[in-house]
């Protein structure tokens, strides 16, 4: 009974899940950190570790987008 | 003449549970972002139940019925599914009682197995489907969800812990809002689908529809989207309410790792072709992140009540639908039986929304939320 199961898929599964909700997480963790440093940095008037970690921010927030829209393939697509 | 009656029946059961299915599963996508007070809770449940009524209109993939695989389709009547569909809704009715969050989808394949079961015997049931589409997913959702969160809340630890909490809780109140949105839309296409599915049984074996898988009617379509939308509305507080803040505190950056890890894991597998529990995903994900921080923080006492519900959730529901076939029957063939029933039911309904007015209000957000 067991032959059953997809155990291929049940592996990627395994594997491949906590990369991606790690690559999400860590995504929306770069905006955070990089909004609340850049914010910090302003605020001591150095403008270059501003805008480096203003960068941060905007890769994280472009990866998270990215996950979202991703997301949102794989949901629509199984119509 | 019966046979009308009937279909009307089932369509009307079938939508109920679709309500049912709607106000127990809030839960999934809001209680998190209820708890850390990333959206208020009406808002959460408004939200939520326009992006499952949207959700609904994105696939019709109605090939995918419920229990197929798993139920031998040739031996299912219009009076199984009906059977199944009341064993689903008295056990995703009994489980929001207690405040427990237990898979819709499995409840609604116990109903089924119990009603074909009662109505063919062993023969009906395919026990190759029913462990590689309930057993194995339903072991495996959680153990991923509750890893891949822990690693998820340690690692956002690890990048944020030293900045300022203000500026952090903002941010991660504002991921939720965007993970919340994706599994309520998510939940939408999949679980709207399965009413779609069943009601569309319903006209083939009425022979208003015909061929082997033709598309549902724009109705059904409507009024299964209306249903999960209006039930998600209604907001299943109880199992917020243990989802979001019974089972421990939780920070705003736990509900994003729990929500974001959960969603990315559900999605992931649905990719893979191998759909997971959203329910056992997403309570897997909060006991992980809680777990990561602090276990002693976790009250493991309601973890087990949820384990247990989740083990009760197949042999529950088929108990319910196999009794309700038997029971049916002895009314014979016609729609005396499912009336009945039906009756019996939204009394019993009337009588659990009745107390809960008394006594559930709504959960509130907390006021020591960070």
């Amino acid at each position: 009974m067991i032959g059953a199961v997809d155990s291929a898929a049940l592996l990627e599964l395994v594997w491949a899940a906590p990369i991606a909700a790690i690559t999400v997480v860590t995504a929306w963790g770069l905006v955070v950190y990089g909004t609340a440093r850049a914010g910090e940095a302003r605020r001591d008037g150095r403008t270059v570790r501003a805008a480096l970690h203003v960068a941060m921010a905007g890769l994280g927030g472009a990866i998270f987008v990215s996950a979202i829209v991703l997301g949102l393939i794989v949901t629509t697509a199984k119509g | 003449m019966d046979s009308d009656i009937i279909l009307v029946i089932v369509v009307a059961t079938a939508l109920a549970f679709d309500f049912t299915n709607g106000f127990h599963d809030t839960a999934n996508a809001v209680a998190t972002s209820i708890s850390t007070r990333a959206l208020a809770p009406k808002t959460a449940v408004t939200l939520s139940a326009i992006l499952n009524f949207v959700g609904a209109f994105i696939s019709i993939k109605v090939a995918a019925t419920v229990a197929g695989g798993i139920v031998d389709a040739e031996l299912i009547t219009t009076t199984v599914i009906f059977a199944g569909l009341i064993g689903a809704i008295t056990w995703n009715l009994v489980t929001w009682y207690f405040g427990l969050p237990s898979s819709s989808s499995h409840a609604l394949i116990g109903g089924v197995v119990g009603a074909a079961f009662a109505a063919s015997g062993t023969e009906a049931i395919f026990g190759d489907g029913l462990l590689e589409k309930v057993i194995v997913p339903a072991l495996v959702a959680p153990v991923v969800a509750f890893l891949t969160a822990g690693a998820c809340i340690l690692i956002t630890y690890r990048m944020v812990g030293r900045l300022r909490p203000g500026s952090v809780n903002r941010g991660y109140r504002l991921g939720q809002i965007a993970s919340a949105s994706l599994l309520s839309l998510s939940h939408g296409t999949n679980d709207a689908q399965k009413t779609m599915g069943i009601i569309t049984l319903a006209l083939i074996a009425h022979g208003t529809l015909d061929g082997p898988s033709p598309d549902p009617p724009f109705w059904v379509i409507v009024s299964a989207a209306t249903a999960i939308a209006l039930g998600t509305y209604s907001g299943g507080w109880r199992i917020i309410r243990t989802m979001g803040s019974k089972i421990y505190k939780m920070d705003p950056a736990q509900g994003f790792a729990a929500q974001g890890g959960g969603a990315a894991v559900l999605l992931t597998a649905s990719h893979l072709g191998f759909p997971l529990s959203t329910t056992h995903s997403i309570t897997g994900a909060v006991l992980g992140a809680g777990a990561a921080k602090s276990l002693s923080a976790v009250r493991w006492g309601l973890a087990g009540n949820i384990a247990v519900a989740w083990v009760l959730t197949l042999p529950a529901a088929a108990a319910v639908g196999a009794v309700t076939y038997g029971v049916s029957r002895i009314f014979g063939e016609g729609a005396l039986g499912p009336l009945l029933i039906s009756v019996s039911l939204i009394m019993l309904i009337a009588a659990m929304f009745g107390n809960r007015l008394r006594h559930g209000p709504p959960v509130a957000p907390r006021a020591d939320a960070a």
